[in-house]
């Protein structure tokens, strides 16, 4: 994967998580854990697996959503999907 | 403050139609979960639904009549007709304002709904009519049994999710104690099994996905328990002041005596055991009676992760100890999930148990759970011994939201 496609992952899940949770960009941080430090519940959880499927076309599955604690998890989560696929 | 009594009983089921049907097949501990065959799944995660298969509309309404009513009207009108056919009352006795209806639903006329919206959303494609919103206004059902049993009293519907045939229930109880109406006709209906409800459930993730087979998905209270299974049906009671009941010799299957209603106040999806155990206190004391006095629990037992969880916490809360010796069961896990119906079809199956002295299995249960360690009937039916009278018993039901409706019923020995 190259630096560029990337950025464009991070990218994506961040302009997400702003959009779901109704944060600031500039909140975000790899290690931004989503209910402790922006307030999420496991709706939002939810919700912004959704999001993810929907944006990058991938299947993420319902044991996959506890472990997307941090923004930083989410990006990983999302290049061992596409990688996967 | 007056006794009331349920001295009729209208079920539409996925085991079946008609009391004596469904009951034969509850306490044979019978699935009714299938795969769906009604619309296209391909794109869900869940295939299997309770569909009420057995149910024939053309039984109960002619085609004209049909097409003005959505399939959850359909259902609540003829559970309506058995269950004052069964009562023994004729349209004189119910063509009065002391007999009024109230009926919980969750989804109210979602296929009809589902069908204009299609029509709007397709530019002109699909049908549209003129009866669009009669179909689907969620009083329709309560409204269209006024029509054709006359009944010209309080008539309400109740929507609190998961618990609304229980609330609606409970109101009715309430409505003629306090002598605000003799009779009632009580329940609740729901038609979910929609396409678009089921990929709705989808993103929540919390239909079970164990597809193969269909009748062995929903596993309460079971540590490999992974969500409800979604269902449709209608369960109907006729209440009715019980010197009523008494003076024209009805039919009593039992006695309705308390009831539970709270709001958990915490948040819109997950339950909480403080909300739960407080509607089953608050139904205890509604009912006059003590824990100790309760034989059996009907539990709401969705088979999800977070109820069967709770729900056992907030009955330990309330029976402490002898929570370990009450026989609790789960029909959910052979009729699946109905929603608004559900509080009604399992408020008459605690009835049924009174009135038979046999309790349905909770099917399905594999492996045991640490935190659901109670008595969950789980080898079949439970036929009570002459010597230990099921006497009374309680019925649960907790709704998103955390709307939580517990009812408590009694043999009726004079």
């Amino acid at each position: 994967m190259t630096r560029q496609a990337v950025d464009s992952i991070e990218d994506v899940v961040k302009n997400l998580i702003v959009a779901e949770l109704r944060v600031d960009r500039n909140q975000l941080m790899p290690a931004t854990h989503l209910m402790k430090d922006l307030g999420a519940d496991s709706l939002d959880a939810l919700n912004i697996a959704l999001r993810l499927e929907e944006a990058f076309k991938i299947k993420i599955p319902d044991d996959a959503i506890p472990k997307f604690l941090t923004v930083g998890d989410i990006i990983k989560g999302v290049n061992e999907h596409l990688s996967a696929q | 403050m007056r006794r009331v009594a349920v001295t009729g009983i209208g079920l539409i089921t996925p085991v079946g139609c008609g009391r004596e049907a469904v009951w034969s097949a509850l306490a044979a501990g019978r699935s009714g979960i299938v795969r769906i065959e009604e619309f296209d799944t391909s794109s869900l995660r869940t295939n299997i639904a309770g569909v009420c298969r057995d149910f024939r509309p053309l039984d109960f309404f002619d085609e004209r009549e049909m097409a003005r009513l959505d399939r959850v009207s359909q259902m609540a009108i003829a559970a309506t007709g058995m269950a004052t056919r069964e009562a023994g009352l004729a349209n004189g006795q119910l063509d009065s304002y002391d007999v009024g209806v109230i009926l919980g639903t969750g989804f109210g006329g979602q296929g009809s709904i589902e069908e204009y919206c299609g029509a709007f959303f397709s530019n002109g494609k699909g049908r549209r009519s003129a009866l669009a919103i009669p179909k689907s206004m969620y009083n329709a059902s309560s409204s269209n049994i006024a029509i054709r049993f006359k009944t010209r009293g309080p008539n309400l519907t109740v929507t609190t999710a998961c618990s609304s045939g229980a609330n609606a229930i409970g109101q009715a109880f309430h409505l003629i104690r306090y002598g605000h109406a003799d009779r009632m006709i009580a329940g609740g209906a729901d038609a979910p099994v929609t396409p678009v409800v089921m990929d709705a459930w989808k993103d929540m993730r919390v239909l079970s996905t164990k597809n193969d087979p269909p009748e062995r998905a929903c596993k309460p209270f079971s540590a490999n328990r992974d969500g409800f299974v979604l269902a449709e049906g209608a369960g109907i009671v006729v209440l009715e002041a019980l010197d009523l009941a008494v003076e024209r010799g009805a039919r009593i299957y039992a006695e309705i005596i308390g009831y539970g209603s709270t709001a958990d106040a915490s948040h819109i999806t997950f339950p909480d055991p403080d909300g739960e155990a407080n509607a089953i206190w608050r139904a205890l004391k509604d009912a006059g009676i003590t824990a100790a006095e309760i034989d059996h629990i009907n539990a709401h037992g969705t088979a999800t992760k977070l109820n069967d969880q709770s729900e056992t916490e907030a009955i330990k809360r309330v029976f402490g100890s002898r929570a370990h010796e009450i026989p609790i069961n789960s029909i959910k896990s052979m009729i699946g999930h109905s929603m608004g119906a559900a509080g009604a079809i399992e408020f008459i199956a605690t009835t049924l148990a009174i009135d038979s002295q046999i309790i349905p299995p909770t099917i399905n249960y594999e492996e045991a759970d640490p935190q659901c360690d109670l008595d969950y009937i789980t080898e079949g039916a439970r036929r009570i011994s002459s010597n230990s009278r099921l006497r009374t018993a309680m019925s649960n039901s907790f709704g998103f939201g955390g709307n939580n409706a517990v009812l408590v019923v009694r043999a009726y020995q004079g």
